[in-house]
Parts: structure tokens; C-alpha cells; sequence
């Protein structure tokens, strides 16, 4: 078996850690002897969602999310017809912001691709930055991972990725982090996100296999000591204590 | 007005010496009691310097460049102010004043040389126009403290309008500060490395990949590393400016050498970037008018500290302790490990305490790739985020044993490693780890 991992304009949206998660994927396929590739588009490539099986697009600043948004406009039928035939999409930070509809700043608004209902503004004050801890139906361990982010987003009817357990999430408000539309997950989890939490990895692997492959797949079990430890690790510094997020000024 | 000046000289001078006492880095409580005291403090003994005033910004090299510029002042008799630590904050800079100030709150100096947190420059002008900065490079680093690494130029920037006189010596090689320069308007002067050194860039990632004037997509001729290197736009005019100080001929290795206005310069120790730093140093000495006819002198004589490259030879085994704090600063830290051909342990302490910035994610920035080759006897991973350092081990297929306790690791490594012992270490685990070692070494003479 094999699988095609695409990273969307990691030239742009490339904050921290992102390269984490293409590196897990591809560790994490070939451990159990599946073959994985990557495929890297800049902001002018052609892409052929037809031969991807898992897209990621990262995170970047807000000014070159506004770059990127320019070009999205000629990629965004395709990576529609991507997302709604059950493509695989995991979307980080900025990227997450980009699924939606908009995200409006200060300096005006950038537009999203559209694909699923969303939406963010910039918030007031502050940004959202600390270690986070989240419950997720898709997984049965904690998902734990870290969150920069101006921007607020209600994500309406849609589905979270996880419930807050310690941190913001999507808004500070609601208690709830990311969405999940489909096999697309967006979330605002960075640190990077899949190598703390292999089985929101392996998610990934088995939704996008079994979509090529069109039949149920059980994947290998690897040993995961270090990747648990890692997560338990975070789970109980924070479990069961009240995040506060501070004005930057202050850190000044 | 002088007694409560007086009195906030005493309290500070005396919070460092409680502090010293404990065994605590007491500066940045020296500085805060004394701003608390007498908030007009800090202006008045930045007043009282004779000649100029130098602060160094930047991500890297900072405190290699400060205390190495304050060498060269004091080669030339000069009595300077020198945060020599790196508490770089409001009150890591008030306290430099402060404790060189005497009893009676008089401060005898000629020249300031003071580092200085990029966001905390906003906060620290308000106290003295500073007549030079020195801006290093910008490299992504803290994140979670100041967001995006656009947010850091932009206040650096506020930082310079606020001082629109000070000449800014600016490091022509790194886009970004380059930009922030001239976007300043504030009036400036170039180093860096004109030629070609390297002929195959590592895979870093690199800041900065787009015009920060136009948009469009930056070009490079070459790239020294990270984003640092000789940088033009393909669609506008912003290029990389003419150099000033250029340094030419590069020597590195395990030693560095190079060439800046006609006179070769050695230093005997590695790290590419170290070039930088002498070059700034020399830079800003230069442009203070000096002939620095002596400079080498100064260089021979400078023995790099407080975990800067620094060395300890303890029962048999050769350590170097380094900081390693960002992705742009460890990716020349590897580079320095590798080009020490002889078999090594290597220790790693990854802490995520406020001034460490609390988002590790940046481990995965770094090409840890580059350990995996047969000279690397052992890694230890050690520190408050020791498990996310294994993590990052483990997805390059590196093995690494987990110690989370440093100075059990380096003990273990002195007694059964291979006598050649590289400790690296982020921001809060540099002076803690520093003191280990010059423990340990004290227990063995």
C-alpha cells in the first residue's frame, strides 16, 4: 500500500513545527511497511488533488496568510470536490482559519477557501497562546499540543475535534477546539500536533487508506511508549487546572 | 530626589548580594527594586555616561557581541557598562547601571554596552537614547511570546523610531533586519559576509521566504544559513545592501578566520556565526571611532562564558557547555558538534519556563538529522521537556536515553562516556547547568 501526502505551501505557512507532521506521517507508514510519500506545492504549483490521499496545510503569519488567500481562489473547485469525495485534510492554526469562510483582522478581511462553514475574527486584547488539552471522540487517548492564535473562530453547526479539557479552543468561549467535517480535521493544535498524538495520526493513515483502497483497514500496532509518555506528560501538568492567557505586553 | 536615589542603589546592590549568597541570578530583582525605588533611575545614570551608549538586539549572538564590543572598550582604557549576563529585560538593563554605580549613586563611566530584548527595547528607550544599535539578525524564537516573528519586526522598528537619532549597525546578510532598518528610516551602517562560503545550504527552514517590502518571492546567490545570506527580490528593488564591514576569506572549522578592512582576524574557536559576532563587535568599535588596532589582542584574550562555548576539562572529559534556544541557533550548534570529527556524548536540555518560551514545538524546526552519523557515541535528553526531545529524537531514528535530571546526566557521562562531552542546553538550563559543571569540576581539583 501506499499513500501520497500533500503539504500546501509550506514556502508560506510553514510556523513551527509543521514539518513535525509530515515527518510523523511518513514514520508512522513506513514502520508498518506502507509506502509514503510527500509531495511539496509552492504557492504557484498546479496541484492534482487526484493523486493525494492526505493534505496538510499549515500555519503561518497572518500577513502571509494573506499572500496565500490570494491564490487560493484557483484551487478552490478542486480541493471542494477533494474534501467532499472523503479527502483526507488535516489543517493547522492558519490553515485551519483558511478552511472557512473568512477571518477578519484589523487590517481587513482575508478570505478563506469556503469549503466548510466557519468563521474567525480577530480578537481583542490578546492571543490565545498556551499548552492545550483536549477530549476527542476520534481518539481514546488526550490530545495535548500548544495554541498561537489572534483569531477567534465559530465554527456554527460543524463538529469539534475535541472538547477543552485545559487551554482556549476556538474561541475562548465555547470550550471547544477545532472542527471536523468529513476526513477534514482543522484545529489550532500545534506542537507539532501528530507526534503527541500518534492515534490522531494513525486516524489520518486509516481514513486516507481506506479511501484509496475502498475496504476497512486494521493498521499494525507500533510501540508507542515514548509518544505516550509524551502525551501523559502534558495531560497531567495541566489536567484539571484553568488556563489563563496573558496580555503580550506583559510578557514584555 | 538623591537620597531616594541613593537608597535605591543600596536596596539593589544589596538584592544582589542576598541573591548571590542564596546561589540565585539576582540581577533582574536588583534592577526591578531599584526602578521600584527611583523610577527616574535608570535615566539618570544612562545620563551620566561620558561618551556613547551601544545596545546589541537581535535573536542570536547578543551576548557574544555585547560582551565582546566591551572588551574591546575596556582594551582601550575605557570604563563601560556591561550587562555581561544577558538579563536583558527592563530591569536586567536598570541593574547594570545600578551595581556599577557606587554607594553614592554616582556612576563613573564612559561608554554603556547594553543587550537588549527585542520587545523589551520599547520599553527600555523611554529611559536613554541609546547613539548605536547593533541589530544581529531575527530568527523565529519565543513564538508564544511574541506571536509571529512579523510582530518582532515591527518592534524593533517601534523600538528605533523611538530613537531616531541612533545609528543603527545592522547585519546586511539577514533580510529581515536589513529591512527593519531601512523601513526605520533611523540613520544605518552594514557588516556581514560578502562572499560564498558554503557550497550546499542545510535544509532549514527559513524565515522570511517572501519580500518583506513587496510581497514577491525572495532569491538568493547563496545562503550562509537560515535566511541569512546574499538575498535580492525578483520583483522589486530590495536587495541585500552594500556591505560597510564586509568580512572576506573565511576560515571555519576548529578555528575561524576572515578578513575585514585589509586585516586578518583568528579566533580560536568554532561556530560559523561566531563570525558575526566578532564582525558586529568590531563593526561597532569602528564606528565609535576607534582604530582597533589591537583587536586581535582583545580576541585572544576573551574566553567565552556564561555557557557561550564555554569550556570545562573535568577528570579527563573535554565539555562544552552552549546555548541552544531557537531553530537558527541549534542548527549552527550542530554544525559546530559535527565539525569535531573525534567520537562524542552529547547531552540536551530542553526547558519550557516563561523565558525559555513555553512552545516546544520548535524542536521540530531543527535538523536533528545531522547527530545521526557514527561519531555520536551517546545522546542524552534531560530537562523539563525531556520527553518531547526523545519524541523528536525517535522520528529521525535516532535513540536517545532520558534523564531528566542534568546534573545526574553529566555525572553518568563523565564517568562513562567518551571524554569528549557536548552539553546543549536552552535559556533557563544555561545558568543552572553552568553551575553544575563549575561544581563538579571544583569537587575534582
Amino acid at each position: 500500500m501506499k499513500l501520497t501526502i500533500g503539504h500546501l505551501y509550506p514556502d508560506l505557512l510553514n510556523l513551527y513545527g509543521d514539518r513535525g507532521n509530515i515527518q510523523c506521517l511518513m514514520k508512522r507508514c513506513q514502520w508498518r511497511g506502507i509506502e509514503a510519500e510527500t509531495k511539496t506545492f509552492e504557492i504557484n504549483d498546479a496541484i492534482d488533488f487526484s493523486s493525494l490521499d492526505i493534505v496538510l496545510l499549515g500555519g503561518g503569519s497572518d500577513r502571509e496568510q494573506k499572500l496565500v488567500c490570494s491564490k487560493l481562489k484557483r484551487i478552490r473547485e478542486d480541493f471542494r470536490q477533494y474534501v467532499e469525495d472523503d479527502g483526507v485534510v488535516i489543517a493547522i492554526c492558519g490553515g485551519f482559519q483558511l478552511l472557512g469562510n473568512y477571518y477578519a483582522t484589523d487590517d481587513g478581511v482575508i478570505e478563506g477557501l469556503g469549503l466548510i462553514d466557519l468563521e474567525t475574527e480577530q480578537g481583542k486584547g490578546y492571543r490565545l497562546i498556551d499548552n492545550i488539552v483536549l477530549r476527542s471522540d476520534l481518539v481514546s487517548m488526550p490530545v495535548v499540543g500548544f495554541e498561537n492564535h489572534g483569531g477567534r473562530t465559530n465554527i456554527k453547526k460543524n463538529k469539534p475535534f475535541g472538547k477543552v479539557i485545559y487551554g482556549s479552543g476556538n474561541d475562548a468561549q465555547s470550550g471547544y477546539e477545532g472542527v471536523v467535517y468529513k476526513n477534514v480535521i482543522g484545529t489550532y493544535l500545534h506542537g507539532p500536533l501528530l507526534p503527541k498524538n500518534p492515534q490522531v495520526c494513525d486516524y489520518l493513515i486509516q481514513k486516507a487508506l481506506e479511501r484509496k483502497y475502498r475496504k476497512p483497514v486494521a493498521l499494525a500496532k507500533l510501540d508507542d511508549t515514548q509518544e505516550e509518555e509524551a502525551n501523559a506528560y502534558i495531560y497531567n501538568r495541566f489536567k484539571g487546572k484553568t488556563s489563563r492567557p496573558q496580555k503580550q505586553e506583559q510578557l514584555v | 530626589m538623591m537620597l531616594r536615589r541613593i537608597a535605591a542603589v543600596w536596596a539593589s546592590k544589596a538584592a544582589a548580594k542576598i541573591c548571590k549568597l542564596l546561589g540565585k541570578q539576582g540581577v533582574t530583582w536588583a534592577g526591578k527594586i531599584a526602578l521600584m525605588i527611583d523610577p527616574d533611575i535608570l535615566s539618570h545614570l544612562a545620563g551620566a555616561v561620558r561618551e556613547k551608549i551601544f545596545v546589541v538586539c537581535g535573536t542570536n549572538g547578543k551576548t557574544t557581541t555585547n560582551n565582546l564590543l566591551c572588551a574591546a572598550l575596556e582594551a582601550q582604557k575605557k570604563k563601560v557598562v556591561c550587562n555581561h549576563t544577558g538579563s536583558n529585560m527592563l530591569n536586567g538593563c536598570a541593574a547594570a547601571f545600578v551595581l556599577q554605580a557606587g554607594w553614592n549613586a554616582k556612576l563613573d563611566a564612559d561608554y554603556a554596552c547594553i543587550e537588549v530584548d527585542e520587545a523589551s527595547a520599547l520599553r527600555i528607550f523611554p529611559h536613554f537614547r541609546p547613539d548605536y544599535m547593533i541589530l544581529t539578525n531575527l530568527f523565529r524564537d519565543q513564538l508564544d511570546r511574541y506571536g509571529e516573528i512579523d510582530i518582532t519586526m515591527n518592534l524593533v522598528r517601534d523600538a528605533m523610531n523611538l530613537a531616531p537619532g541612533m545609528k543603527v549597525i545592522v547585519n546586511a546578510d539577514d533580510a529581515l533586519s536589513a529591512f527593519v532598518t531601512m523601513e526605520s528610516g533611523n540613520p544605518y551602517v552594514t557588516y556581514g559576509i560578502g562572499e560564498k562560503v558554503f557550497e550546499e545550504s542545510i535544509n532549514e527552514i527559513k524565515e522570511g521566504r517572501f519580500c518583506k517590502k513587496c510581497g514577491a518571492k525572495m532569491e538568493y546567490h547563496f545562503y550562509h544559513f537560515s535566511q541569512l545570506g546574499d538575498y535580492y527580490c525578483s520583483a522589486c528593488d530590495f536587495k541585500r545592501p552594500y556591505i560597510r564591514y564586509n568580512a572576506s576569506m573565511i576560515e571555519t572549522g576548529d578555528h575561524l578566520a576572515f578578513t575585514v578592512e585589509g586585516r586578518r582576524i583568528t579566533a580560536n574557536y568554532r561556530g560559523f556565526y561566531n563570525i558575526y559576532n566578532i564582525l558586529a563587535a568590531y563593526a561597532a568599535a569602528r564606528e565609535a571611532g576607534f582604530a582597533l588596532e589591537n583587536f586581535q589582542e582583545v580576541l585572544d584574550a576573551y574566553r567565552p562564558e556564561n555557557g557561550r562555548m564555554e569550556h570545562f576539562l573535568i577528570r579527563g572529559t573535554q565539555i562544552i557547555l552552549n546555548l541552544a534556544k531557537n531553530p537558527a541557533g541549534f542548527n549552527q550548534n550542530i554544525s559546530a558538534v559535527m565539525e569535531d570529527k573525534r567520537k562524542k556524548d552529547i547531552i540536551i536540555l530542553i526547558n519550557d519556563n516563561d523565558q525559555d518560551g513555553t512552545d516546544v514545538s520548535w524542536l521540530w524546526d531543527v535538523d536533528f538529522d545531522r547527530f545521526c552519523a557514527d561519531n555520536i557515541n551517546s545522546i542524552v535528553v534531560s530537562g523539563i521537556r525531556c520527553q518531547d526531545m526523545r519524541l523528536r529524537l525517535k522520528y529521525v531514528d535516532i535513540p536517545s536515553e532520558l534523564e531528566p535530571d542534568v546534573e545526574k546526566a553529566i555525572r553518568e557521562r563523565i564517568a562513562n562516556g567518551c571524554k569528549n562531552l557536548y552539553v546543549l542546553v536552552n535559556y533557563t538550563g544555561l545558568y543552572s547547568t553552568h553551575n553544575i559543571l563549575k561544581k563538579i569540576a571544583g569537587e575534582s581539583k
